[in-house]
Formats: C-alpha cells, sequence, structure tokens
C-alpha cells in the first residue's frame, strides 16, 4: 500500500511537471534581447545646447531659431522683445543612425558655422545593458562680420571652434538628463591675458508632461572666462535657459526664455554679456522639421 | 506492473513534452496605413510556440523589434502610440483547431479575444503557421490623435509567419 502511494505520488509529482511545462512559458524565456533606448530627448537640440540624439539615416533636417530683444525692458513699447529678432537657420543630414553633418549662419556677428555628431554609446537594455548614451558634437564658427580695430583679419582669426561630449541617460519615460563637458576654443582673443581655450560643464534635462509635451532646461558652468583686456569684473555670465518642448508629428517646437541671445555655440557658451539676475531675459524659439529623403 | 506503470507514466510524459514546437524568428507584419500614408512596419524576432498535444498556440513580440522606414514613425509608434516603455510586449495565447486560432490577444495592455482563420501546416518535421487578421486599434486603447486621424487607419491589418522546429530536449 505504502509503495502503492508512493508510486502514486510520483506519479503525480510527474504529471504536475508536466503540467507546469507549459508551452507559454516558452515565450518568456526568450533570452532578452539588446533594445536600444529611444526617444531621450525630442530634439536634437536641447535649448540651445545639443542633445544626444542624430536624426535617423536619410533624414534631412531644418531648424529655424530665434532670439527676441529683452522681454524686460520696456516689455509693452518693444512687444516683450519681440519686435528685436536674432536668427538662425540650420540644415543638417543623417548619414546613419550615428552620424549626423550639418551647417547653420546666425545673425550675431554673422557667424556660419559646421557641426559633426556622432553618437559613441548608446543607452539600452536587455543582455547587455549599457546605462547611458555618449554623443561627441564639433563645430566650427567662423565670423563673417567686419571687425572694426582697422585690422585686416584672416580667416585663421575669424575661427572658434566647440567641441562637446554629450553623456545623457533617460532615467524613465519621462525624465531625461545630458552632461555635457565641452571646450571652446578661440583663435583669436582679445589680450594676451585672456585664455584661448575655455571649459564648461552643461547640466541640463526634460520632463515629459504628458506624450508631446514636456519642459526643459538647462545651464552651463564656465571655469574661466576673463575675455576682455582690462576688464575689471566678470564680463559674461553662464547661460540658462527654461522651455517647453511640443511635438506634433514631423515638428518639434521648443519655446524658452533664456538669457542667452547669440545662437553659435562658442558665443552663447562662453561669451555670454546678459544675466539673468539682471533681468535681461529673451523670448526665443527653435522649430525643426525632418524631412525622410530616402527609403 | 508497478514498474511497467511508472515507466509508462514517466515515458509518456517525455512524449508529451516532447511535441513542442518553437521559433525565435517569426516574421510579424502589420499595417495601418491609409490612402494618405504608408505605415508599414515588420519584425523578424517574434517567438512562436505550439504544443501538438494540446493545441496550445502562442505567439509573442517585441514591439521596439518593429521596423519601419522611417525612423520618426518608429519612435512615434513607440512612444505615442503603443507606449512599449509601458507595455513592451504584444501577446497571442491561445488554441489552433481545425484551421483556427482563438484565444487572448494583448496589445497595448489590453486583451481580447479573437478568433481567426490560421494555417498550420506540417512542413519536413517543422510546423509552418500562417494567419492575416485585422484588428481595430480602439479596441486595444490606441489613441489616434484627431490632428492625424485621417492619416492612420483605424484598422491595423497583422500578418505572421512561423516555422517552429520541433524542441529537443
Amino acid at each position: 500500500m505504502r509503495r502503492l502511494l508512493y508510486i502514486f505520488s510520483l506519479s503525480l509529482s510527474v504529471l504536475s511537471a508536466t503540467a507546469q511545462d507549459d508551452v507559454f512559458d516558452l515565450l518568456d524565456e526568450e533570452s532578452e534581447s539588446t533594445q536600444y533606448t529611444y526617444a531621450t530627448f525630442k530634439g536634437t537640440k536641447l535649448l540651445n545646447g545639443q542633445t544626444n540624439e542624430t536624426p535617423g539615416q536619410g533624414v534631412l533636417q531644418y531648424i529655424i531659431s530665434h532670439r527676441f530683444g529683452s522681454f524686460t525692458d520696456e516689455y509693452l513699447y518693444n512687444f516683450f522683445g519681440l519686435d528685436n529678432a536674432h536668427i538662425r537657420m540650420q540644415l543638417d543630414y543623417g548619414f546613419s543612425d550615428r552620424l549626423n553633418m550639418g551647417i547653420g549662419r546666425s545673425s550675431v556677428l554673422k557667424t556660419s558655422d559646421a557641426f559633426i555628431k556622432y553618437r559613441a554609446l548608446r543607452q539600452k537594455t536587455g543582455a547587455n545593458p549599457f546605462p547611458f548614451s555618449l554623443t561627441l558634437y564639433s563645430a566650427l564658427n567662423y565670423r563673417g562680420a567686419r571687425y572694426t580695430d582697422g585690422i585686416d583679419h584672416n580667416t585663421s582669426d575669424r575661427l572658434s571652434y566647440h567641441h562637446q561630449a554629450v553623456f545623457a541617460r533617460k532615467f524613465d519615460e519621462r525624465l531625461s538628463l545630458i552632461l555635457a563637458p565641452s571646450v571652446v576654443h578661440w583663435n583669436l582673443v582679445p589680450g594676451p591675458e585672456d585664455p584661448n581655450d575655455t571649459y564648461h560643464l552643461l547640466i541640463g534635462g526634460r520632463y515629459k508632461l504628458n506624450k508631446r509635451i514636456a519642459l526643459t532646461g538647462e545651464y552651463a558652468f564656465s571655469s574661466n572666462r576673463r575675455y576682455g583686456s582690462g576688464a575689471t569684473e566678470e564680463q559674461f555670465h553662464n547661460p540658462l535657459s527654461i522651455g517647453v518642448d511640443i511635438e506634433t508629428g514631423g515638428h518639434v517646437f521648443q519655446f524658452h526664455l533664456s538669457n542667452t541671445r547669440a545662437m553659435s555655440d562658442p558665443l552663447w557658451m562662453a561669451q555670454n554679456p546678459y544675466s539673468a539676475a539682471d533681468g535681461s531675459l529673451f523670448l526665443g524659439f527653435n522649430i525643426s522639421r525632418v524631412f525622410t529623403v530616402t527609403q | 506492473m508497478k514498474k511497467l506503470l511508472l515507466t509508462a507514466l514517466l515515458i509518456s510524459s517525455n512524449f508529451l513534452s516532447a511535441q513542442q514546437y518553437l521559433t525565435r524568428e517569426a516574421r510579424l507584419d502589420f499595417d495601418a496605413g491609409s490612402p494618405l500614408e504608408d505605415i508599414e512596419a515588420f519584425t523578424e524576432s517574434g517567438s512562436a510556440v505550439y504544443d501538438a498535444n494540446t493545441g496550445k498556440i502562442g505567439v509573442q513580440v517585441l514591439m521596439t523589434s518593429f521596423q519601419f522606414k522611417r525612423a520618426l514613425m518608429q519612435e512615434h509608434f513607440n512612444e505615442n502610440y503603443v507606449e512599449s516603455e509601458k507595455f513592451p510586449k504584444a501577446s497571442f495565447k491561445g488554441l489552433y483547431s481545425e484551421g483556427n486560432v482563438s484565444g487572448g490577444l494583448t496589445i497595448h495592455g489590453v486583451t481580447k479575444e479573437i478568433k481567426v482563420p490560421a494555417r498550420l501546416n506540417q512542413e519536413n518535421g517543422n510546423f509552418v503557421l500562417v494567419t492575416s487578421f485585422d484588428i481595430t486599434l480602439a479596441d486595444y486603447d490606441v489613441k489616434i490623435p484627431s490632428a492625424v486621424a485621417n492619416k492612420i487607419s483605424k484598422k491595423a491589418s497583422i500578418q505572421v509567419h512561423a516555422t517552429l522546429k520541433k524542441i529537443s530536449k
């Protein structure tokens, strides 16, 4: 009897083992494939700075940006600064899902620029997780505006550079943050005591309110900014911007309030003359439109 | 006799579990396009299982594995429509019998009972599953903003093609 019971219990356990061996369990046993994190940010630019994002392969992007006049200076007479705009236009192309190159032109000091952006590392989950994305960005800027010092400046004098490593992490579907160490190099500086290189650390992020609207912000610390011979006090101020991203299909609208007006990288990051504390605040926007030009 | 019974039980249980078929390379296509916009995507990394003894059949796919022609469309699909971060997988779990599959289809976290025609043929020791059916996006709580309502079909057609191989244990 005991033996029979033993066999019975054994057969039960075998049966239950078979029952547990449900074919549907095999679906979830899937060795988790690597998934790249998508849409860390809506746009390739955060406000003035870069995000880790690039347009996909075969995507042509056009960005038009405006920075208006002072928000606080005679605000009704100047219609909150909207009467007086600086402009930048950018055209760029995704040569692959990682490589992006483009050109731009901004009205402040008639600056032309060209940039290259490369997604070196991508945040991913799954079998081989990686906690953050790293995108490398380099821009070359050419000052087209005439100098007023009476010297005939050659091309080399007119060039400045901005190199940046954009570390980004999407923490969840709402929150993404950026940390971007940057260096700005000027071929020509006003005086011998002024550094040709300045170092900056940009912090920024976005918080999505819903599927299409996000709050954004950025701020850049600067290591040294003793530009301007004979200056006795700080001439330049750290850039601070807050804004809102609105996405509507192929467009991203970015509206913001900041203490910067210039849009070429070395100017807004290293030589921003406006102080938010003094009430110098400007409205601005970036609007991007993408076109898929290859299939 | 008892030993024989035990052996028979063990063998039969082995036999039972040996009738399972699996693939991790199922192809799924879907089309939610309209005359105004092509919205098509495919993946070749779906999972499909079939138990020839019980008739149980299942298909599962990671939403982010769907490839679109346009990067932005793929991003919108995952971020705005199927919300892949919240609902990473779509699955079907049901039964096959006599040219039909019936069971629960889960998309966007919503499960609906469906019954659709399907072919399940044995070829060279494998099972080949082919099915094609339409779903109504609203049934699965996939919201389409009114601004793009005429670009996106209210129904999506889904095609599955999978060659399931016998699991050797």
